[in-house]
């Protein structure tokens, strides 16, 4: 059947239901324009006209729309979820409608965690039952967790409709002996780091490919399905060229020509936003980037990052400066960046979190040339003010030995080289620097796993946190793909990094990983941190790991 | 942490086919209905952890002096971005509120953050909001070790926060046995049980 559609004002009140602003306070894109009355149901809880799905569990508790759609329980994909000490069900036509099966051999079903095939079909009346009356394919109950759904007939017939359709198994990039995956490199990104994170890349798919056998055969047991899981893996590198605003067209020319599973880290920047959005649109996995400066849009699906990297620096700067005991005396918040870099929207995030009456919040915006403009913009600083430096390594270079007379001196680690920000003596031991890591010393040992696999497959190290960031990335897709098993669904792909992340325990250099539905920066705080000696790179840590 | 235990165990078995505790690896293939739809319910005393937790206000308490304010006590762990158990958890709970009536404001109602370093003050706010949470009904962050320590003293700790099953507690003043309610329990089941609680003091 063909279904009916549903006009754009819905799908706006789709994504205000779903409480569509994100973490930094701007609107989320709106859904598409038009949804099919199933998936609207699916997805976003909404029935034709605008009205909210209704529902009533069991134990006489209601739910109602956003709170009531089907893709809280059983997820984007359908494939459902391990939740607790139970599983929530696949509910795919393909899983709904199969045929018994005493065993996993008899099916060429592909493997989900808490399908039941063991049990009657369901029909279309049956499964018209269970979701009206929460009782199962066999007459038994559903569980608790399920609600009973108020749905007419064409209601019913677009949502049956929806789920027999929902997530096809095939997917573009996936062959029985082949999985493709891209990474993608911005034409802004440092070409040493670019060229760092290919090295581990490249070396990772070999590694990958030499332990791969040639065709997985077809599944005919248990024993064997892990086998079938093992395909080549086969890696194109998408690089950009030319001004942002053709990098969507560049990227949807990529895709078509080579048609791949996920995006597999990558590096960017200053701008990886047509980066994200492009995944976001083709609906195509993007994770863990090399990005400083990313996203921020939680309620987007395909796009995962490891941190909010100098956003999440400027939240550790303003949650330290207010706990400074001089706080309520500084006059002035003084914050100096390249014109064209970064450092703008950390500044930004900054202000806003730094807003408190009397203070005056000042920029200082440098041409974008490195080199010229830094000694008149901190011409004037002094006491009363604290001093803020959104700063790459050449400008740091150029502070000269004479440290400005500010209450307080804040830079950003990740803009000015981490430890190895070549900050003059003179600035070192008084400068508070944002760290979004774990500490050098306490993630040595998670580090050792990189820097051993380095050391063996000979992979030079040009910047450790760049080439331990793409490895982990690496290793996270790796050991979710073996749980999929042979489930290649992109969304699926999503659903489980979400869900098996927080098992990590070698997460290199962040302290912990998690994620959820609606959280898409997997490591949440840091360090605030000066050098402890006025030469080298040990530092000092000023407090705990905070979550600003 | 645990002191006693199981002065005494039954299961409420009214509404739902499947009683009782399954193991992931025996439900992997007859799992369309969750094993937790049994209610099971023991009493057991805990030691309350000296730490400090955050309400969803911002104000840093000590979680001891929350749950030893003199008023009985329900309590459930949440994290504002669970799809699934919590919301129903939380549900539960703005229905017992809303069956209480005026009689709510003698009740603490407290949800502690099992996912403390996404669930800000501000994130809780707006869960808080959603589930119309009164006064007598406050939401917990703090740092992971504080909510760890919170989750381990009351046997609430699964390993991480998407392992998580379903437990309310009720106590009826300080000094007093916990009842553990694992499963998801009705409103009118938690309603029960709080009264039963007051009465038998």
């Amino acid at each position: 059947m063909k279904a009916p559609t549903i006009v754009r004002t819905l799908a706006a009140l789709c994504a205000l239901s779903l409480g569509a602003v994100s973490a930094a306070g701007e609107p989320a894109q709106p859904q598409a324009s038009a949804v099919p009355i199933g998936e609207s149901i699916y997805r976003f809880g909404a029935l034709p006209g605008g009205e909210p799905l209704r529902g009533e569990r069991a134990s006489g508790v209601p739910v109602e729309g956003a709170s009531a759609a089907c893709v809280n329980c059983h997820r984007r994909s359908g494939l459902g979820a391990a939740e607790g000490r139970g599983f929530i069900p696949p509910i795919t036509g393909q899983f709904l409608f199969h045929p018994r099966v005493s065993s996993r051999d008899d099916s060429d079903l592909p493997y989900v965690d808490g399908a039941r095939i063991n049990r009657d079909p369901f029909t279309e009346e049956t499964l018209a039952r269970a979701i009206r009356q929460g009782i199962g394919a066999e007459g038994k109950p559903l569980s608790v967790l399920m609600p009973h759904y108020a749905l007419d007939d064409a209601e019913m017939a677009a949502l049956v409709d929806y789920l027999k359709h929902l997530t096809k198994t095939q997917v573009p990039g996936v062959s029985d002996s082949v999985l493709q995956f891209a990474t993608i490199i911005t034409p802004d990104a440092d070409p040493v780091k670019a060229k760092a994170m290919l090295s581990v890349l490249d070396d990772y798919f070999d590694e990958k490919n030499a332990a791969a056998r040639a065709v997985s055969p077809r599944l005919r047991s248990y024993h064997k399905m892990m086998f079938r899981a093992t395909r080549k893996w086969r890696l194109h590198v998408w690089k950009l060229t030319g001004p942002a605003n053709t990098w969507e067209a560049q990227l949807q020319e990529h895709l078509a020509a080579e048609p791949v599973f996920a995006v597999l880290s990558g590096i960017g920047g200053k701008n990886w936003a047509p980066v994200h959005h492009f995944c976001e649109q083709a609906e195509l996995p993007c994770l863990f980037p090399n990005v400083d400066l990313p996203v921020v849009a939680e309620n987007d699906f395909y796009a995962l990052y490891f941190s909010r990297g100098v956003l999440l620096e400027a939240g550790l700067i303003a949650h330290q400066l207010q706990e400074q005991p001089h706080w309520s005396a500084v006059r002035r918040l003084v914050q100096v960046y390249r014109a064209d870099d970064i450092g703008a929207a950390a500044a930004t995030t900054l202000a806003g979190e730094s807003h408190r009456s009397g203070l005056e919040i000042v920029r200082r915006v440098l041409r974008a040339e490195a080199g010229s403009g830094l000694s008149s913009a901190l011409k004037d600083i002094g006491p009363g003010d604290d001093l803020v430096l959104w700063l790459r390594p050449k400008d740091l270079a150029a502070l000269g030995n004479h440290p400005v007379k500010a209450d307080g001196v804040w830079m950003s680690g990740l803009m000015g080289a981490l430890e190895h920000a070549p900050l003059p003596s003179a600035w070192r031991s008084g400068t508070h620097m944002a760290y979004p890591f774990d500490l050098p010393d306490k993630r040595r040992i998670r580090v050792d796993y990189p820097l051993g696999w380095f050391r063996i497959r000979k992979v030079p190290v040009l910047d450790l946190q760049v080439q331990a960031d793409t490895y982990l990335a690496c290793g996270l897709l790796s050991e979710t793909l073996n749980h999929m098993v042979d489930t290649f669904v992109r969304d699926y792909l999503i659903e489980r990094i979400e869900s098996m992340l927080e098992h990590r325990i070698i997460t290199g250099y962040y302290p912990r990983l998690t994620l959820a539905p609606g959280q898409r920066f997997a490591s949440k705080g840091g360090y605030m941190v000066h050098f402890a000696e006025p030469t080298g790179a040990k530092l000092m840590a000023e407090g705990d790991w905070t979550v600003p | 942490m645990v002191r006693g235990f199981s002065v005494s165990v039954w299961l409420l078995a009214s509404t739902a086919p499947f009683v009782g505790v399954a193991t992931a690896d025996a439900t992997r293939d007859a799992a369309s209905a969750m094993p937790q739809d049994g209610v099971t319910i023991t009493t057991v005393n805990y030691t309350i952890p000296p730490v400090h937790l955050v309400r969803e206000t911002g104000q840093s308490v000590l979680l001891t002096q929350e749950l030893d304010d003199g008023r009985p006590v329900i309590m459930n762990f949440i994290f504002t971005t669970c799809e699934t158990t919590c919301p129903l958890s939380s549900q539960t709970f703005a229905q017992f509120q809303s069956r209480l009536g005026p009689e709510d404001r003698r009740v603490h109602m407290v949800s502690i953050s099992i996912d403390p370093e996404h669930d800000t003050p501000q994130r809780l706010r707006a869960y808080a909001n959603k589930f119309h949470a009164g006064p007598q009904w406050q939401h917990y962050t703090g740092t992971l070790r504080d909510s760890l320590a919170a989750q381990q003293a009351f046997g609430a700790y699964r390993g991480d926060k998407m392992g998580h099953t379903p437990l309310t507690l009720l106590r009826a003043a300080p000094g007093e046995p916990w009842t553990r309610i694992e499963g998801f329990v009705t409103p009118d089941q938690l309603l029960h049980h709080y009264r039963r609680l007051l009465a038998a003091r």
